[in-house]
């Protein structure tokens, strides 16, 4: 039987049918009076509106913003080997990892290999974490940072050299308690 | 020793009632048949029996009072057998604890990370904690065991089977395992890199991350990559293959096993080989001749003035074709010829045409033999080629014949055969007088005089009488596996004669597990045959319309004048064909050469107008068909580098615009349309295929073969082999490592052969030659350079050369005989 367009349209209800003398009356001004008092309690409570962006919500330390990648302290070495684990276990495919060999002459990261490409794509990301649980070297972490908005997708693939510098701003955490 | 044949048994694995062929042993038997898989390290069937070397596969079966090792015990009638009791898991943890005491914690940094039995195996089967504390073993890493392999020592887990597989399979004995205990490392015996044609494979045997692939270190991991199944065109092998695939490159070539074709092996040069598809030096756009240099132009301009060159010569065009052409490219071309321009003067052999009659009869589906028969023949006689150089993967199949399965394997040919050691008996022969040597063969089987043709062949009588009680005793089922170069040259026809009547002799026609199989010179030799890509049949075999030059009258009428273009597909006849002074007087005179090519071999630099780049066999789709006649299927893996386009396409396009429109608008309906109008084909699809391909000599279409002549053929009597005297008689070869494409893998290239001039102990005497030496090899005026290499095998009074390679090719000098002398 062919599809009839007009046989699934659902009537919907959208307020009483009819306006109803002196009860209709009563409930248009009553309820608008009824909604103006949350209004205007809440005048009382004082203004809490936060200047973003000069201000910034402080966040908690647990939280997930955009990824870092670490160095070693000591020896300024990539921690990361390239090894593509978290490649492996990100749910929206978006890192990528190529990695290539450590040589005398250019020693990028502490173990045999390293990752001559790694990008992730921001745009995809969900902010899961996963990446940082599969590193077996604690390369990548989720930093603080959400600020990640930007007129070009491509601008949101972030490159290594981009995850290895320390955020422009830092985010302000939220202390303890608070 | 023929196939074993099957008997069933039925035992019970865990409680389930399982039948299996007796004999099987039971790691396998539980996998295949009872769907439980018992963990296994060293074993594995394809390396023959097992060695028990990990104790991974303990097992506990009832009436035994110890566990035993799953690998090593064969399947019985009324066995009962348990995996999964708490004895054997704890077993298998105590086993995979022990192999990891001295097991690196390397896997974010190892290439076998995310494919390796170890960690499947640990995380499967393992208890997940370890109690040792104490210091692991040490050694130096990552280090080189060849320019193709790393080893890591510290990974190794023992398991024997790297060891195993270069004694027991390829059989080239160079890895061993030293020291005892906990010191024990794998090495080659002398400390030498191991380079051999098939080192590759124990890269991809090897359970852990031990020995890797030094070309694939570090490129991906198994989730970063795509396997895209096709087949290796490098050789008329025709090995299955899996192309591990990231970003449109390819960075790995691994094996798809095929008991019917490769057995789960390759040679080096299919592993590594496919480098050169991502080479600079690869043509990738189409380049045409301006003041003698080629430079790369339009795809429009290329195929305009092509066509404009085409339709000038019109009837005067010759064309060779390669073998790596598919049957699809090949059934355009012969449309391109044969159809727009009206000449019929396209060959796909090398070296001159056989009469259409000799050359159904040699395909004739009942005379064929298949690969596995190889393996499990009574006897098995190699002729006239060396099957290491001309189909590697053939030379393992042999070896496992003798090994394993008690095939009596003999030898004739006139170069000394890497095969003669396992052979049970090998004759030798004049170069170019297989022809002789067969025709004595048969003579001798047949109990008539053949003394005066072993001595035409240049061959010891007493050889070939040797050779021939051999035959007669082993049984049945004898599989002859000759190489063309037997039936090629002017004296082909009558060489085709006697290995006729050679396989009637021996009653072949029929028989099961019996019969020839040729190893021709190109990878898809057989398939262009059959679709018609010579100039005396067309496609399925049948009588051409009018016959056209074969390859050495193209190069004569090219020379001559009588031709004035030449359309060279996958073929550069300075390589391929046998006479390269003819050829470079064939080209210098042609008007118009259009080559299609992937690399600048010398025909393709000095000659070609016009040259379109090639697509490598990663790129390509269609069928070629397998020497033992089963038609497989190339599927495109990754996208075309570069400008290249399809070649089916372009040469569809350029018959067109010479107007004839072969109506292709899809690869698949070439295949589909040569399914149809080959007789023998009838039935086949790209569907039906699949996979795995199919042996079209299995199937009833088979019956419409075209029928061809029986043997027995009188013979006229064969010309003698030269006598020396003084001089050296010429033997030529093509080395495994000839190709254009090893020479461009920067991983293989150091492999890629320079002239080396073989010559015996007794000729190297006489003539004052030390071994490494520069010699010069010269006959008429002609001269090619090489480093002597004195073979304490060699033949007296032969010399060999390498022909296909660059430069000093034996091609350059005229036979039967020629001079050598210390340069
Ligand atoms: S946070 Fe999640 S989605 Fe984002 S990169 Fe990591 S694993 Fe992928
Ligand atoms: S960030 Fe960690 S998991 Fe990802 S590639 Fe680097 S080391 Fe491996
Ligand atoms: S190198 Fe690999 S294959 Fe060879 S013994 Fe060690 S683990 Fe086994
Ligand atoms: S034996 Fe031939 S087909 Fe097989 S991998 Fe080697 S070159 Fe390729
Ligand atoms: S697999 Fe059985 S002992 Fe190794």
């Amino acid at each position: 039987m062919a599809w009839d367009p007009d046989k699934d349209v659902i009537e919907v209800i959208r307020g009483p049918q009819k306006a109803g003398g002196a009860g209709g009356l009563y409930r248009a001004f009553g309820e608008t009076l009824r909604g103006l008092k949350t209004t205007f309690g809440q005048l009382r409570m004082g203004v809490d509106t936060i200047q973003y962006p000069e201000e910034k919500i402080p966040v908690y330390p647990r939280f997930r913003g955009r990824h870092q990648l670490h160095r070693f302290e000591d020896t300024g070495l990539e921690k990361c080997v390239g090894c593509s684990l978290c490649a492996a276990a990100c749910p929206s495919d978006c890192i990528r990892v190529v990695a290539a060999e450590n040589t005398p002459e250019n020693r990028v990261s502490a173990g045999e290999r390293y990752a001559a490409v790694y990008e992730i794509n921001l745009s995809r990301c969900i902010f899961c974490g996963y990446c940082e649980i599969a590193c077996p070297f604690d390369a990548i972490t989720m930093g603080h940072e959400y600020e990640l908005s930007d007129a070009n997708r491509s601008d949101l693939i972030f490159t290594k050299e981009m995850l290895l510098a320390e955020p422009l701003e830092r985010t302000p955490l939220r202390a303890e308690g608070e | 020793m023929p196939r074993p044949v099957e008997k069933l048994v039925s035992l019970t694995i865990n409680g389930n009632e399982v039948q299996a062929p007796a004999g099987m042993m039971l790691a396998d038997a539980a996998l295949k048949y009872g769907d439980v898989e018992i963990p296994v390290f060293c074993y594995d069937a394809k390396i023959g029996p097992p060695v028990g070397a990990c104790r991974m596969c303990l097992v506990e079966i009832e009436g035994i009072p110890k566990m035993q090792a799953g690998c090593s015990v064969a399947v019985t009638d009324g066995m009962v057998v348990h995996t999964d009791t708490p004895t054997v898991k704890a077993a298998q943890e105590a086993v995979l604890e022990f192999i990891l005491i001295n097991h690196p914690l390397d896997c974010p940094v190892c290439d076998k990370g995310g494919e390796c039995p170890l960690q499947d195996n640990a995380f499967g089967w393992g208890g997940g904690l370890s109690r040792f504390v104490e210091p692991k073993r040490h050694f130096e890493k990552p280090l080189a065991l060849s320019p193709l392999i790393a080893i890591d020592r510290e990974r190794c887990i023992l398991c024997y089977r790297c060891v195993r597989f270069s004694q027991e399979v390829s059989e080239d004995d160079q890895l061993v395992l030293e020291e005892r205990g906990a010191d024990t490392f794998v090495t080659t015996f002398d400390g030498h890199p191991y380079v051999a044609p098939f080192s590759g494979n124990i890269t991809e045997f090897c359970p852990v991350g031990a020995l890797t692939s030094r070309p694939y270190r570090f490129r991906a991991r198994p989730w970063d990559i795509e396997q895209a199944g096709s087949v290796c065109t490098l050789c008329p092998a025709q090995c299955n293959v899996s192309f591990s695939v990231r970003d449109e490159r390819v960075l790995r070539v691994l094996s798809r096993e095929h008991d019917g074709v490769d057995d789960g092996w390759l040679c080096d040069k299919g592993r590594f080989a496919y480098q050169a598809i991502h080479v600079d030096a690869r043509i990738t756009e189409p380049m045409m001749r301006d003041g003698g240099e080629l430079r790369p132009v339009t795809w429009d301009l290329a195929i305009e003035t092509a066509a404009k060159l085409l339709s000038h010569a019109g009837a005067n065009t010759g064309a060779l074709v390669g073998g790596e052409t598919t049957n699809e490219e090949g059934v355009l071309l012969a449309h391109l010829m044969r159809e727009a321009l009206g000449s019929n003067d396209l060959d796909s052999r090398p070296g001159g045409a056989l009469e259409i009659e000799l050359l159904r009869a040699l395909s004739a589906p009942t005379l064929q033999a298949s690969v596995p028969d190889l393996q499990y023949a009574h006897a098995v006689l190699v002729l006239d080629c060396e099957p290491v150089d001309d189909a590697p993967i053939l030379d393992l199949r042999l070896r496992k014949g003798v090994r394993h399965h008690g095939v009596k394997l003999l030898i004739g040919s006139s170069r000394p055969s890497a095969l003669d050691e396992r052979a049970a008996h090998s004759a030798r022969f004049a170069p170019g007088c297989g022809e002789a040597f067969a025709a004595a063969l048969s003579a001798e089987l047949a109990g008539q005089p053949s003394a005066s043709l072993a001595a035409a062949a240049g061959a010891d009588a007493d050889d070939v009488g040797a050779l021939a009680a051999q035959l007669r005793e082993a049984g049945d089922e004898v599989v002859i596996l000759w190489g063309e170069r037997l039936t090629a040259g002017p004296r082909g026809n009558e060489g085709a004669r006697a290995l006729l009547n050679l396989a009637e002799q021996l009653g072949l026609d029929g028989r099961d597990g019996g019969g020839l199989l040729e190893i021709p010179s190109g990878t898809n030799s057989r398939g262009l045959r059959e679709v018609g890509v010579l100039p005396n049949a067309s496609i399925g075999l049948a009588d051409a319309p009018t016959a056209g030059r074969d390859s050495q009258q193209i190069g004569e009428a090219l020379a001559d004048g009588d031709l004035s273009a030449v359309i060279l597909l996958h073929s550069d006849p300075l390589l391929d064909q046998p006479s390269s002074a003819l050829w470079q007087r064939a080209l210098g005179k042609a008007s118009a050469v259009i080559a299609h090519a992937a690399f600048l071999t010398p025909a393709v630099l000095e000659h070609a107008n016009v040259v379109f780049p090639a697509e490598s066999y990663a790129e390509k789709e269609g069928t070629v068909v397998h020497p033992d006649s089963r038609v497989q299927r190339l599927r495109r893996s990754i996208s075309r580098q570069g400008e290249t386009r399809a070649e089916w396409a372009l040469l569809a396009e350029l018959a067109a615009r010479l107007g004839s429109d072969p109506k292709a608008l899809t690869c698949s309906m070439v295949s589909a349309r040569m399914f149809e109008q080959v007789p023998f084909y009838a039935g086949l699809s790209l569907d039906l295929l699949g996979g795995v391909g199919i042996r079209w000599s299995e199937r009833e279409a088979a019956a419409s073969f075209p029928s061809a002549p029986a043997a027995p053929f009188t013979l006229d009597a064969p010309p003698a082999a030269a006598s020396p005297n003084g001089l050296l008689r010429l033997g030529s070869f093509r080395s495994i490592w000839a190709s254009p494409e090893v020479e461009a893998s920067p991983a293989l290239a150091f492999l890629h052969p320079r002239q080396r001039v073989e010559i015996s102990p007794a000729d190297a005497a006489r003539l004052g030659i030390n071994h490494g030496e520069n010699v010069t090899v010269a006959s008429n005026g002609d001269f090619v350079e090489g480093l002597a290499h004195i073979r304490t095998s060699a033949p007296d009074g032969t010399v060999f050369l390498q022909t296909a390679i660059p430069g000093d090719s034996a091609a350059l000098l005229e036979g039967p005989l020629v001079e050598v002398k210390r340069s």
